[in-house]
């Protein structure tokens, strides 16, 4: 077991840094340490408005939601890897061939990418934390445990993981419709229940055993959170025999002639396809969207209860408009552009079409925002569309402009995973000041446009000019 | 319908074509030779307008392919190396898909048509990541002729085809000549060659070594293998290495 552990290890770091070099692929990491340290030299200004235990409460739900994406994200994730390297994660699809049941292949899967998330994102996090506090608030050091802190943030990180682990295997063996019912009402619930405090926020299993942790008890809570889910899931585990044949009627011709003489109808119609057919469904959007900007909203408004100077719904729109761009992620998981190379068209004709159906998708958190903006801050709604639409545009924009069709397998290069963070996280830090000062100065996103506008001209250039020989 | 001069392209330090100087008259049936890695897919991927050559100009179709590439993916029916199609759509689904891109009408029946030719239609409602080679290459083979395209360009046809497929294929591609179409086909097996076409070139090493009319070529009493040995290196020490087997397979480098 070990062995197929060892070769899974070996496999994920050959194709990563054949696609980069290894000095590429060992930089992200640098790079992450790099921006937290960076990010966190404004903490000694933070810290006016915001307490220590204030600080750790947004990074353990930070992690607890980057857990849940990635959780939600490897469901997906793999579609593009069999596509790029054919089914050539070949240990993956051992168990076809070897006498090892496809339930220890999964397990070594999911430690494997437990592992390398905690070397990639969650140390080198901690490092650029714990660096910076010692550099600007040497005298705050004794008060953050650095050792403890990478403990229950990596717990916070697996129970994000276990829990949409556990979700998508629901769905994955109940009648789908009721269950993405069910999910979807609970975005509708926690809107229609009004706020949270900051109490039930303290709760969080992992930040409460931070926070106290001479209570070995409140260690319980994330075991159970983490330990029950996945081993729930692994037992219940699904799997999607590729050696089955799949069929389905004809239903492309009928949504394509629906979209008229549009002139990506037929890309629109094939996404639509690719999204409700490959593993997970059209729940995939749910797991990976409406729950975490659901669970965003919850947080950040007993935040606002908490902190006074923030204002909860022009953050969320802040982080709405992120989320939003990750959109673009997995709409380009399913297309090789070798598979159209041959047929008139550019490379920036699918870009432009995945940019249509990104724009179609936008009203979904569009709608979310404005419902939620007319219920609790109607005098801030203005400013928090523009928020919302101005940085989901732009982050896209600069998405395209870095990553062309490959976002998922071009920003693991290092050098262009830096530019992207430099080009966003400013961008991100500067909002949240504006917004701290008042929500019209935020009317300066509209600068964002023009600079979005641009970029995406060039992008169209830039990829058509580029030859594709990897893909 | 094909006219190239000059024609060269690197890779890094390889040089993957060498200065290939070639042209294909309407209704010819050319036959691109070479063993593995001799620069065949590279020559088709620049005449197709997919990669920019370092060199050389191209007509294909009398389209410059420098200046309009879109175009002549428009005209030309092409058969990729590598078959890609999108993985969650149908066989059939595909086959619509790029009658619409290609902006085809009444195209049902066309697609009905391939199904029956390459004997696949009980396959038509399944998943192309599904499908296995062979069948997938037969959709590639119906895509790029969706359109009845005046000029087909094809790499490694049939490779993964049963041998009675193989024999509807290239009764087809004659036909297809008979009728006014033309073909460039790339292969390393001699047989496709001798059995149906009516011009060679051969590339070694992306040097075009030798280019000729087939019933030029003056084969009564030797092969078509030998002579290609002859040509692209020296038999006796080479011959080791190259496979001849009965399907006549020159070479896996
Ligand atoms: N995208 C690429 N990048 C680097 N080298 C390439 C690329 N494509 C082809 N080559 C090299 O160019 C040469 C010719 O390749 P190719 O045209 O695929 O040959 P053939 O189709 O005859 O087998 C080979 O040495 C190959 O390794
Ligand atoms: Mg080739």
């Amino acid at each position: 077991m070990f062995d197929i552990f060892k070769s899974m290890m070996k496999e994920e770091w050959r194709m990563h840094s054949s696609l980069f070099g290894h000095s590429g692929f060992a930089l992200f990491p640098g790079f992450i340490f790099l921006f937290t340290f960076l990010v966190c030299l404004v903490l000694p200004v933070f810290r006016e408005i915001v307490s220590d235990a204030g600080i750790a409460l947004g990074m353990h739900y930070f992690f607890l939601l980057v857990g849940g994406m990635v959780g939600a994200f490897g469901l997906m994730g793999r579609e593009f890897m069999n596509r790029r390297f054919g089914q050539a994660s070949l240990i993956a699809y051992s168990s076809r061939t070897l006498p090892v049941s496809e339930r220890v292949i999964f397990l070594n899967f999911l430690v494997k990418d437990v592992v390398y998330y905690f070397f990639l994102y969650i140390l080198p996090f901690i490092a650029g934390f714990a660096l910076a506090v010692k550099l600007v608030l040497p005298s705050a050091a004794g008060s953050f445990k650095f050792s403890l802190l990478t403990l229950t943030l990596f717990l916070s990180f697996m129970i994000g993981l276990s829990v949409v682990f556990f979700l998508s295997t629901v769905y994955a063996h109940s009648g789908k419709t009721v269950i993405a019912g069910l999910l979807l009402a609970f975005p509708v619930l926690v809107f229609a229940s009004g706020n949270f405090n900051g109490e039930t926020l303290y709760a969080h299993p992992g930040l409460a055993f931070y926070l106290a942790p001479s209570e070995t008890r409140y260690l319980l809570a994330p075991a159970f959170l983490i330990l029950v889910p996945s081993a729930l899931s692994l037992i219940f585990l699904k799997v999607d025999y590729p050696q089955v044949q799949k069929s389905f009627s004809n239903s492309f011709s009928g949504l394509s002639s629906r979209l008229g003489s549009y002139r990506y109808a037929s890309f629109v119609a094939k996404d639509f396809l690719d999204l409700k057919r490959s593993e997970g469904g059209l729940g995939k959007i749910i797991f990976s969207f409406l729950l975490p900007a659901t669970l965003v909203w919850v947080l950040l408004s007993a935040l606002g209860n908490v902190i006074p100077a923030l204002d909860s719904l022009l953050l969320f729109s802040l982080v709405l408009g992120v989320l939003s761009s990750s959109m673009y992620n997995w709409l380009t998981e399913f297309d090789l552009f070798a598979s159209y190379a041959f047929l008139p068209l550019k490379v920036s004709d699918v870009i432009k079409s995945k940019l249509d159906i990104y724009a179609l998708l936008n009203v979904v958190p569009f709608v979310f925002l404005l419902g939620l903006g007319l219920r609790t801050e109607p005098y801030t709604l203005g400013p928090s569309l523009l928020v919302f639409l101005s940085i989901s545009f732009y982050m896209v924009t600069v998405l395209v402009y870095l990553t062309g069709l490959y976002p998922s397998v071009n920003l693991y290069n290092g050098k262009t995973f830096a530019l992207y963070a430099l080009s966003i996280v400013p961008v991100l830090i500067l909002n949240i000041v504006l917004s701290i000062l008042g929500p019209y100065y935020l009317l300066a996103d509209l600068a964002l446009l023009p600079v979005a506008v641009y970029l995406l001209g060039r992008s169209f250039r830039k990829w058509d000019g580029v030859e594709n020989p990897q893909f | 319908m094909i006219e190239v001069k000059g024609l060269s392209k690197s890779f890094g330090n390889v040089k993957a074509v060498d200065g290939v100087a070639l042209s294909v008259g309407k209704g010819e049936l050319f036959g691109l030779l070479g063993p593995n890695g001799s620069g065949k897919t590279t020559m088709i991927k620049m005449l197709t307008g997919q990669i920019k050559p370092g060199f050389g100009s191209l007509r294909v179709h009398g389209v410059d392919v420098l200046k309009d590439p879109l175009r002549v993916r428009e005209l030309v029916g092409i058969i990729p190396e590598q078959e890609t199609p999108p993985s969650f759509l149908t066989a059939e689904e595909y086959l619509h898909f790029v009658a619409k891109i290609r902006k085809l009408e009444r195209y049902e029946e066309t697609c009905e048509k391939w199904f029956d030719f390459f004997n696949f239609g009980d396959q038509k409602n399944v998943l192309c990541k599904d499908l296995s080679r062979g069948t997938r290459q037969k959709l590639m083979f119906a895509q790029a002729f969706l359109h009845e395209p005046e000029l087909a360009i094809i790499d490694e046809p049939l490779i993964n085809l049963d041998p009675v497929m193989q024999r509807k294929v290239k009764d087809f591609l004659r036909g297809y000549v008979k009728n006014d179409g033309t073909v460039f086909i790339s292969t390393h097996i001699l047989e496709i060659a001798r059995e149906i076409c009516t011009s060679i070139g051969i590339i070694y090493k992306g040097k075009l070594v030798y280019t000729g009319r087939m019933d030029e070529l003056g084969l009564e009493g030797r092969n078509l293998e030998g002579f290609f040995l002859e040509l692209v290196g020296q038999p006796g020490e080479k011959q080791a290495n190259y496979e001849t087997g009965i399907t006549g397979m020159i070479a896996r480098e």
